[in-house]
């Protein structure tokens, strides 16, 4: 993966869903953060396809909880931002700022 | 399983869509289901509960569908087009064996011809069990992405029959049964799909337990 990789608009999203629920990100609170942050229905299929895909970068890095009744006895799986993740965070942040700077968004083109 | 008490059962159908199509962490995506179903049926009912899990199992199977096939578009397509030339050779298969057979003991079915309309509707059984065999053969072939295989499959016959069908429509007249029993191939082989991803899921899960 080069230095020069940058996230996609779900990934990006997902990145920082972790990064604000810190260590009490899984399935569930992930999904449920961008749903009230974005106001837009997400399937838990899309979120962990997309886990998978940083998983794979190199962005996040994932372990097993405890089984809880709750659950069905089946174990929640805990993610965090790798220093990787973070990087491309911010380089991603860093390109849509260049390409939005001098631009007045709201009153050129709404 | 644990179950405490209030439990409510989720969808049946719709959990184990999800987990057919699911090709990894179909334990975290169900239990993560589950405990937001939990939360919801006792929060604002089971209805709206049992609406919201289809929803989510609908959007995930299609999701799953979709990027299972765009990670890996030309072994799913390969297997998919084996799967086509399969099933070529093998619909054959049950008229060639009728074939040598009446020929064989030609006097033995003119005058037994109840026993040789059998064997003819048998023969509609055997069609059906080759298309879930080509199912089979095409899952095994596509691992981790049976489903996605076999539906691939499914898909092109659908087309070339719904193709059949609008050139039969403007040259004739179409007869419903021909069409039950067309559509009756793509179903069987999407059956073998379920059953070689059903097996592996029971596999996986025996050694995990192992």
């Amino acid at each position: 993966m080069s230095d020069r990789d940058y996230l996609g608009e779900f990934e990006h999203i997902i990145v920082l869903a972790l990064l604000r629920l810190e260590d009490r990100a899984y399935g569930v609170t992930v999904r449920q953060e961008i749903e009230i942050r974005t106001k837009r229905e997400v399937s838990i299929g899309a979120v962990y396809a997309t886990l998978d895909r940083l998983e794979t970068k190199g962005y996040v890095k994932s372990h097993r909880g405890d089984p809880t009744p709750q659950r069905g006895g089946r174990s929640k799986r805990f993610f965090r931002v790798t220093a990787k993740g973070v990087a491309a965070v911010n380089r991603t942040h860093h390109v849509l700022q260049s390409m939005t700077e001098g631009l007045d968004l709201i009153r050129s083109y709404s | 399983m644990t179950s405490p008490a209030g439990f409510v059962r989720p969808p049946r159908i719709a959990a184990w869509l999800v987990k057919l199509f699911a090709s990894t962490e179909e334990e975290s995506i169900l239990g993560d289901l589950l405990e937001e179903y939990s939360d919801f049926a006792s929060k604002v009912g089971v209805a709206f509960a049992r609406r919201w899990y289809w929803r989510q199992a609908v959007k995930t199977v299609a999701h799953f569908v979709r990027s299972g096939f765009c990670a890996a578009p030309w072994s799913t397509s390969i297997a998919a087009i084996g799967g086509f030339l399969l099933l070529r050779f093998v619909s054959g298969l049950p008229d060639k064996v009728l074939s040598a057979v009446t020929d064989r003991y030609l006097a033995f079915w003119s005058t037994h011809f109840e026993a040789y309309t059998w064997m003819l509707n048998g023969m509609l059984i055997e069609h059906l069990i080759g298309s879930m065999f080509v199912g089979c053969v095409v899952a095994l072939a596509a691992k981790g992405r049976e489903m996605i295989a076999t539906m691939t499959l499914a898909l092109i016959l659908c087309t070339l029959m719904g193709t059949a069908v609008v050139w039969v429509a403007t040259h004739g007249r179409i007869e419903v049964a021909w069409m039950l029993w067309s559509s009756a191939d793509p179903f069987a082989i999407v059956m073998g799909g379920v059953i070689v991803r059903t097996r592996r899921l029971a596999a996986t899960t025996w050694l995990s337990k192992a």
